[in-house]
């Protein structure tokens, strides 16, 4: 909305001229907005929100669909489908318990119903009137900086006091040789396929990898996952990625291909044949879909060099206080090139949001940050991995107990997984990783330990409900303490 | 009718913000970059081939753009004529301080 000149007309009308206050209110006028937030997802949502609540002149440009990706491409759709893929998975699994499950079966079409029931329930995806509703302008269409106080969407020109980046991230295509010439998926678009596959190759061994193997390993899809990392999952302990892989191939008979590299791709008639290197011998393998899940990058490319900010392919450079090169500028979430999770990205809109409109700045503390994998088991890690300690020379001390010796493996006829706590000398709680059912939720505990600096004896002494897989962190703790 | 048959209306704001927008002509870009290659002695043929790709390369990159700054354009194109001839490139960014 166009600033008015109402106050200024008012207050001269009557005589009274408070020099600041009219100088103020021609700075302010200088710019359509006080703060414009480049993308809707789940950093630039909640700062747009905070800054509108604040009294703020706020705009939210989208390029895509309002919400961003988690809940219409990302976590909420793939979670949707997971859910339902393991009820499918445990009544297969039904007749141990005495449950008749042989007739069982599923519709996918149903399936990606549901998909899109829980999507549309989210309230965020495509949910433009939600900001309207908070006096945010919102824009739909691609943002990009004219100059450091303006930007062009759709051929409009707007200008603010302050920006916040919060374009996000996309998968990252590879240069593989002959990708170019055939049709491939990547996780935003894979979900939308209206049967699964009879086989798929996934490139990348990543968290939402392994996610969409187990989803169509579940469904029938004969899946092959290869990394060039020496075990999937490779941002997780050692030992996370080998159970997972044993799981994997031996529960529902997917191919792990570790330490693979894709050399081409080519079609072979209605097929496509992925050809790779695995320890120093060329393979092929002919499969019907290909799924490129490697890594995710920041998305920098909305004309930054004429706002004078800089970045680089890993991301905008942005100070401990998310302010960018430009001091007016801010950044949040993945276009940062950290941590990419949701959540992170929630907290870095909300610290954005605060020094945005506040004098004295703070910083985003990913101390206790938890990461999940929602498989079945679940895989959830918070604080530091051995890895991370070995990095920082750091002297520690580690427990890992089998998810079997607690009395809800038996009751559930399930004990593959694990509780591996990781301590300094002093026994204070570093860093954490569960793979259990429900891990996502048992995390948080551990995580809150973190924070706080408790000790293993001190979590252990706290008594778990007898039955809960939660018992197993009590115990992984008392080995520590 | 464009060499490159350009089809989408891309506009160019002029740097500065004192001249006003004008339409993307991949025509003029192309006399451009054939002009900073045959001053470094290429020959004209060769010239006109960079000239292609590197329109080419910087129309696919204007494509999902509605408006984008002169500036810009001078990036990309120099970014991609780089890959092909790394002197024209440097006369091409500089042409201002050069010339």
């Amino acid at each position: 909305m166009p600033p008015t000149y109402t106050n200024i007309i008012s207050l001269s009308s009557k005589g009274v001229r408070p020099k600041g206050l009219i100088i103020m209110a021609q700075k302010q006028q200088q710019f359509d907005y006080d703060i414009i937030v480049i993308g809707s997802g789940a950093g630039g949502s909640i700062a747009a929100t905070l800054a509108a609540k604040d009294g703020k002149r706020v705009a939210i440009i989208e390029a895509n669909t309002f919400g961003g990706e988690s809940p219409n491409w990302g976590d909420v759709p793939t979670k949707a489908l997971l859910h339902a893929a393991s009820l499918y998975d445990e009544a297969k699994k039904g007749m141990r318990f005495g449950i008749r499950s042989s007739m069982l079966g599923y519709n996918y079409p149903s399936l990606l119903a549901w998909k899109d029931l829980a999507v549309k329930r989210t309230g965020a995806g495509g949910n433009r009137h939600y900001y309207e509703k908070q006096g945010i302008s919102a824009y739909h269409g691609i943002a990009h900086f004219l100059s450091p106080h303006e930007i062009s969407v759709s051929r409009r020109h707007l200008s603010a006091a302050k920006f916040l980046i919060a374009t996000g991230s996309h998968w990252d295509i590879p240069g593989i040789i002959g990708l170019d010439k055939l049709k491939y998926y990547t996780p935003k678009t894979i979900l939308s396929l209206n049967k699964p596959p009879k086989s798929l190759f996934i490139i990348g061994g990543s968290t939402r990898a392994v996610e969409l193997a187990q989803l169509f390993a579940t469904f029938g899809t004969k899946v092959f996952i290869a990394d060039i990392h020496d075990r999937i999952l490779s941002s997780e302990d050692e030992e996370v990625g080998t159970l997972i892989a044993k799981l994997l191939s031996e529960q529902k008979g997917v191919t792990v291909l570790t330490g693979t590299r894709i050399l081409s791709t080519t079609k072979d008639g209605i097929m496509k044949r992925v050809s790779y290197l695995r320890g120093g011998v060329e393979k092929s393998i002919k499969v019907d879909d290909i799924l490129l899940a490697g890594e995710r990058v920041p998305t920098v490319d909305i004309g930054l060099e004429n706002a004078g900010v800089d970045y680089s392919a890993k991301g905008v450079e942005a100070s401990n206080t998310l302010q960018t090169t430009q001091r007016h500028i801010f950044a949040a979430g993945d276009v940062l090139g950290g941590q990419s999770y949701t959540h992170s990205a929630m907290l870095e809109g909300r610290i954005a949001a605060h020094n945005m409109l506040r004098r004295t700045p703070i910083e985003p503390d990913y101390t206790a940050t938890p990461r999940v994998t929602f498989l079945s088991p679940e895989v959830a890690s918070v604080g530091l991995n051995e890895e991370d300690c070995l990095r920082r020379d750091l002297a520690i001390v580690k427990s890992m107990v089998p998810l079997s010796i607690v009395g809800r493996a038996n009751v559930s006829d399930c004990s593959d997984g694990f509780v591996k706590l990781i301590a300094n000398k002093k026994g204070q709680l570093l860093g954490g990783t569960i793979v259990a059912p429900h891990a996502g939720e048992m995390i948080h505990e551990i995580g809150l330990a973190i924070k706080y600096g408790l000790t293993a004896k001190e979590l252990s002494e706290l008594p778990h409900a007898f039955l809960s897989w939660s018992e197993a962190v009590r115990a992984a703790a008392a080995k520590l303490g | 009718m464009s060499l490159f048959g350009q089809r989408t209306v891309i506009d160019i704001v002029k740097a500065g913000g004192t001249r006003p927008s004008e339409e993307f002509n991949a025509d003029k870009l192309h006399s451009s970059i054939v002009a900073a290659c045959l001053a470094v002695r290429t020959p004209e043929g060769q010239a006109e081939a960079i000239a292609r790709d590197v329109c080419t390369a910087t129309m696919a990159w204007c494509s999902t753009k509605p408006e984008v700054t002169s500036s810009d354009l001078r990036r990309i194109a120099s970014r991609t004529l780089q890959t092909h001839h790394p002197d024209a490139a440097y006369l091409y960014k500089h042409h201002k301080l050069i010339v």
